[in-house]
């Protein structure tokens, strides 16, 4: 492979995967928990059934509970581990969103480029404090969404993103 | 309301009277055809000449008729007159409504159209937000001599301003003066390579080629023959092909014989969808013609359809050339285009205009590519296309992609040329894309799983959507993070210096319109 060439003013700190001396900011872990109550409302229902029908029919089917417990314990490590991924940090020109362990995912949206910022939550997500912001570009594949920022942080980021988008706007 | 001022411009305008009847076309002109000849049939048989026809059975006639409460209706030619009458009257009726309800105007730095008599419309398109200007003329369209002028701005589906119909010179015409108002914008000079002076305000460049009436100099047309063996050429014609071939092959063998022939009338449905797609491909691109039209390119095509499009070249988001492994052995190159507004989604409707060279030699792709993408030397092109394992001032996969790329992993690299990023990827397909640095919407970088365990990452470059997508997969993590970097940094200075001019074309009008004013063009800065 050839030798990459310099990057000629090179900035004050590279953006990179795995994060880096950025300050990258991690969204609320009230996300976490509302996350989990989603996941506790969709295995209720299948988990109360295997138990009905378990103790009415067979005890066999606790075994069917304790798979449904088994991946339930899963998910809930994974949504943990999916919402501590996902930071990010507003450059001078820049806002990066990162998400993902297993599927990592780095996007990069100028404020120039902004078209529109919808900032939405939902009952649960208002009871936690915590609203999802999502980022709109010209382009509707390149949107960056960033969810479980408390309300207030939500709607500063979205004055400081129009803000700077108005500054910074570029045509298209 | 006055009645309708043609020529000075910021006037209230009609557009041409026949074009309701015309956009209601074709159907409507069958229901026509078939009433009027079944009321024909009616007027015959009740003027005595049924008699001859039905014969001696005649004295049934009155009982048989009797079941149909329309048939008895019609059963008397005045009737059936009056009917037909009362039924071209509502229909003059609407269309008239519709004619005098729908007026266009251009003026005070952009284009507006009102139309609808019960759910009224207003749509406003700024001109510095005018991606592109089309003149279609359906056939139906043709044979009156009138054509569609459709505005396309960025936005969402349904972002165009569609003005149809006009009669052609007056079509032309106002296509001029948009283009005209709309080709002043603030990157017009970037088509002579010129640097903008800071904060210096633009001039109108000299586009002697955009008066009405002038002929702008050909760059190039691609001969129907040669356009029909690519479009022959392509990947379902071929499996098809293989198919059918493999079939004969097969019926000679006496054992495979009665699987073959069996498997024909399963085969003829995809043999005619195949058909028809490659028909209408054929149609569109047919007759393609392209002109330098100064600060853009001018585009003409299609067989019985005629459409004109014509894209400022600032307005190209994205350029990609492909080569489909078909065309190897001809070496043969398609180019195709981003531009925004003209629709990314499926729909060959919306994404014939971004075709910019539908099959050509890689010479005539080039002359294209010098016209459209001027920052971008033709040396960069020529390495970008055929160009394989490390060279100068290309990057490219590391080894470690061999294994998910191992056919392409020394040629799939990334070049940064003055105003571009350039990409090129596959061995088999060949293809090269290119955005120019001004035109990036935002970057991503993705890691799958099997990536992360390679120490791979797949850096997106997003443009506006379109039917060029630029990826570049598994380039090792470090070379993708300083793309991030270096790709950001170039996308950075080019904002800034598109940034410097931008100043309206024209004040606003005062006091526009009764209604609310929401610019079509210009999306709503924010939404909650």
């Amino acid at each position: 492979m050839a030798d990459p060439a310099p990057v000629t003013p090179a900035p004050p700190a590279e953006v990179t995967l795995r994060g880096g001396d950025l300050a990258w900011r991690p969204v609320s872990p009230a996300l976490t928990r509302v996350r989990l109550i989603t996941l506790g409302a969709v295995l209720a229902l299948p988990l109360l059934a295997t138990v009905a029908l378990a103790v009415l029919l067979t005890p066999w089917l606790w075994l069917g509970t304790l798979a449904l417990l088994l991946v339930g314990a899963w998910a809930a490590w994974l949504v943990a581990r999916q919402v501590s991924a996902i930071s990010w940090v507003e450059l001078d020109e820049e806002i990066v969103i990162r998400k993902g362990r297993m599927f990592r995912s780095l996007v990069s949206v100028p404020y120039g480029r902004l078209q529109y910022v919808d900032i939405q939550s939902g009952p649960l997500a208002r009871g936690h404090g915590i609203a999802s912001c999502e980022i709109h570009t010209a382009s509707p594949e390149s949107g960056g969404s960033l969810p479980g920022l408390p309300v207030a942080e939500a709607e500063a980021l979205r004055a400081r993103l129009a803000a700077r988008g108005e500054a910074q706007r570029a045509g298209l | 309301m006055s009645e309708p001022a043609r020529q000075p411009s910021g006037e209230w305008q009609r557009l041409h009277p026949l074009s309701p009847l015309l956009r209601g076309g074709v159907v409507l002109l069958a229901i026509l055809g078939y009433a009027a000849s079944q009321i024909f049939d009616d007027l015959l048989s009740s003027a005595g000449f049924g008699s001859f026809i039905s014969g001696p059975d005649d004295g049934d006639d009155g009982g048989g008729g009797g079941g149909d409460p329309i048939e008895q209706a019609m059963a008397h030619p005045l009737y059936a007159l009056l009917g037909l009458v009362v039924f071209l009257g509502a229909i003059a009726a609407v269309n008239w409504v519709s004619w005098r309800y729908s007026r266009f105007r251009v003026g005070g730095g952009q284009v507006e159209l009102r139309q609808g008599f019960l759910f009224r419309q207003h749509r406003q398109v700024r001109l510095e937000r005018v991606q592109a200007v089309e003149l279609s003329r359906p056939l139906l369209a043709r044979a009156l001599g009138l054509a569609r002028v459709v505005v396309q701005s960025a936005g969402g589906s349904d972002s165009t301003l569609t003005l149809s119909f006009l009669d052609l010179g007056r079509a032309e015409a106002l296509r001029e003066h948009l283009l005209d108002l709309a080709g002043r914008t603030d990157e017009a000079a970037l088509r002579a390579g010129v640097d903008l002076p800071a904060g210096g305000a633009v001039t109108a460049p000299p586009d002697a080629g955009w008066r009405p009436g002038a002929v702008l100099p050909t760059v190039l047309q691609v001969p129907n023959g040669r356009l029909f063996v690519g479009t022959i050429l392509h990947g379902s014609t071929i499996f098809l092909g293989a198919l059918v071939a493999f079939g004969l092959v097969g019926a000679g063998v006496r054992s495979v014989g009665p699987l073959a022939l069996a498997g024909i009338p399963a085969l003829l449905p995809v043999a005619l969808g195949i058909a028809v797609n490659r028909v209408k491909e054929l149609l569109t691109h047919g007759n393609f013609h392209l002109a330098d039209a100064g600060t853009g390119v001018r585009v003409q095509e299609g067989l019985t359809d005629l459409r004109a499009t014509t894209i400022p070249i600032h307005r190209i988001q994205a350029l990609e050339l492909v080569q489909p492994l078909w065309w190897r052995p001809l070496r043969w190159w398609r180019i195709r285009v981003n531009v925004a507004g003209s629709g990314g989604g499926g729909d060959g409707e919306s994404q014939r205009e971004t075709t910019l060279l539908p099959v050509g030699t890689l010479d005539d792709a080039l002359r294209v590519l010098a016209l459209v993408a001027p920052g971008v030397p033709a040396a960069a092109w020529g390495d970008a296309v055929l160009g394989d394992g490390p060279q100068p001032g290309w990057q490219g996969q590391g080894a470690g992609a061999r294994w998910l790329d191992p056919l392409s992993w020394r040629r799939n690299g990334w070049a940064d040329v003055s105003s571009a990023v350039l990409l090129r990827t596959g061995r088999l397909t060949r293809r090269a894309v290119a955005v120019p640095h001004a035109r990036i919407q935002s970057l991503t970088v993705r890691q799958g799983w099997l990536e992360s365990r390679l120490g791979l990452a797949t850096v997106h470059v997003v443009p506006a959507p379109g039917p060029v997508t630029p990826v570049l997969a598994h380039l090792d993590v470090a070379p993708a993070e300083h793309f991030l970097a270096l790709v950001s940094d170039r996308a950075r200075a080019a904002r800034r210096r598109s940034e410097v001019v931008r100043t309206p074309l024209a004040p606003d009008p005062p006091g526009l319109v009764d209604w609310t004013r929401h610019p079509q063009g210009t999306p709503e800065p924010e939404r909650q």
